[in-house]
């Protein structure tokens, strides 16, 4: 399915959002999107590309109209064809501390341990695991449950690990397992889940 | 300071001892909380008068409020937001005009005073200086994700912070130091304004891009496609003036030219006290304050980015 959109007169970010929502709602394999300055010109490209596009531009006068076509293998992508070919429910577990529970830390700590290594038992159900705040801890070098975590990224279990908590703890070289994410990853992530389960 | 080289603010000198600096700053919201945009632009019109060296101590309010389409109580609480800023920086509120406007806006006009001889202007940098700035960079990209709805409470909240803080601290402690030369960062992005700096000097500019301070989350939503549109002119009208090696990252280089709000002071000083004003400016709560560059013998370009 190609979308045509029109986004002349528009300042950014606009261009972007109007871009977002058509590639969001519609999930087109073409796009052609037409703009009246270079600022849109190199946000839509560069938007388009990050969701697994192929952009091409062409100027008309002072209009350009950049082009996206879906191409495979990208992050998108397969998220695509990992939604159409997944029939079971989709589970997300969002892991926003390295210990479980209130009272004694030791304890918490070998829980969580023992909680993340029990996860596999969800069977092929488990389809994210996403570490923000102090979680993060959990996926560097120093962590126990490293090895655990490192099992259920190779049974092909995303796991996305949040930057900015990275960055705030100074940890962000030590990460072992799983992929760098920001919020607006951890938000879709939420949606396109059947069921969230918060630690 | 004549108008053919403007600087922040102009000054007018009333005695051997005692100059008046005035400037004026307004805008339309940045943010979506009243109370907050309010202490946002209070800060942002202050920093003009810290940038000079001088004291900020009366200012008037700027209002453009749709009064027919929006409750007054919004209104009311900016000014509550830029009042204690004001009260922070103890200035003292002393008037303002408004007016009806399609669109909403809210600025101060300031008045600081300043010893003649202790004004700072952008030009008078010295070869050896060290550059430093004392906010981190990223904030018009994270507003325009902000205005776009994909902005993180988190980061919403960090940038407001940043943005709302005062550049008061920073301006008191580097007046105990050999600073040659200060400016603001604003609408210009980082080397809009160092180009401003060093445009009729006899040096160049040296940055290290590894040690600018620079909000992670700008570069998520710079890669998105969420750059302001002011940073793509800044690129454009400043760029011609600027060598941005080709091992810095695309990113990073959208940061460079992103417009600022309310951004840090970027000082220039004697090189051999760089170290000494950077450990009091963190001592004395200016946390972000980083040494970014340096002032060097000019080379073909008058700004070199490695």
């Amino acid at each position: 399915m190609t979308v045509e959109l029109d986004c002349r007169g528009l300042a950014c970010p606009a261009p972007v959002l109007e871009t977002k929502k058509a590639v969001d709602t519609n999930g087109p394999s073409k796009i052609v999107v037409t703009v009246d300055n270079e600022a849109a010109k190199e946000n839509i490209s560069r938007f388009l590309g990050s969701q697994g596009f192929e952009v091409s531009i062409r100027g008309e006068g002072k209009d350009f109209h950049v082009s996206g076509t879906k191409t495979g293998g990208t992050v998108s992508e397969s998220a695509v064809i990992e939604e159409q070919e997944w029939e079971k429910q989709k589970i997300m577990v969002m892991v926003a501390t390295d210990r479980i529970g209130y009272g004694d830390d030791e304890l918490g700590k070998k829980l969580m341990q023992s909680f993340l290594k029990t996860l596999q038992e969800m069977g092929d159900e488990l389809w994210r695991l996403i570490f923000v705040n102090n979680g993060v801890k959990l996926t560097i070098g120093a962590s126990e449950a490293l090895p655990d975590l490192k099992e259920l990224e190779e049974q092909g279990i995303h796991i996305l690990v949040c930057g900015t908590c990275l960055n705030h703890f100074d940890i962000l070289d030590k990460k072992q397992v799983g992929e760098t994410t920001n919020m607006l990853d951890i938000v879709t992530a939420m949606q396109l889940a059947d069921k969230v389960i918060n630690v | 300071m004549g108008l053919d080289k403007a600087d922040d603010a102009g000054v007018y000198k009333l005695a051997d001892d005692l100059a008046m600096i005035q400037t004026v700053d307004f805008f339309t919201p940045v943010v979506d909380d009243p109370y907050e945009f309010g202490q946002i632009a209070a800060a942002n019109a202050l920093s003009d008068i810290y940038a000079m060296g001088g004291t900020p101590k009366t200012a008037m309010n700027l209002v453009a409020f749709p009064a027919n389409d929006m409750d007054i109580a919004i209104l009311r609480e900016i000014i509550q937001g830029g009042l204690e800023k004001m009260n922070e920086a103890e200035v003292v509120l002393v008037g303002g005009h408004s007016i009806e406007d399609k669109e909403l806006k809210y600025g101060l006009s300031v008045t600081g005073f300043v010893h003649p001889d202790h004004i700072l202007t952008k030009r008078d940098l010295r070869l050896g200086d060290q550059l430093i700035l004392t906010k981190p960079l990223g904030i018009g990209i994270i507003t325009t994700a902000i205005k776009g709805g994909l902005a993180s409470e988190e980061i919403m909240k960090t940038a407001t912070r940043l943005m709302a803080t005062l550049n008061r601290q920073a301006a008191d402690v580097m007046k105990d130091y050999p600073v040659h030369a200060c400016t603001d960062i604003t609408g210009f992005g980082l080397l809009g304004h160092l180009t401003e700096m060093v445009k009729d000097s006899e040096y160049g500019l040296q940055i290290y891009a590894d040690s600018i301070p620079v909000l992670p989350e700008a570069l998520d939503y710079a890669g998105m496609g969420l750059v302001p549109g002011g940073a793509f002119n800044n690129r454009e009208f400043y760029g011609h003036m600027v060598e941005i090696a080709s091992s810095v990252d695309p990113l990073i280089q959208d940061v460079l030219f992103d417009p600022q709000t309310s951004g840090g002071l970027l000082i220039s000083v004697d090189g051999h006290s760089a170290k000494g004003l950077l450990l009091t400016l963190k001592e004395k709560g200016v946390q972000e304050a980083t040494m970014i560059g340096e002032v060097v013998s000019r080379s073909k370009q008058k700004i070199k980015v490695i």
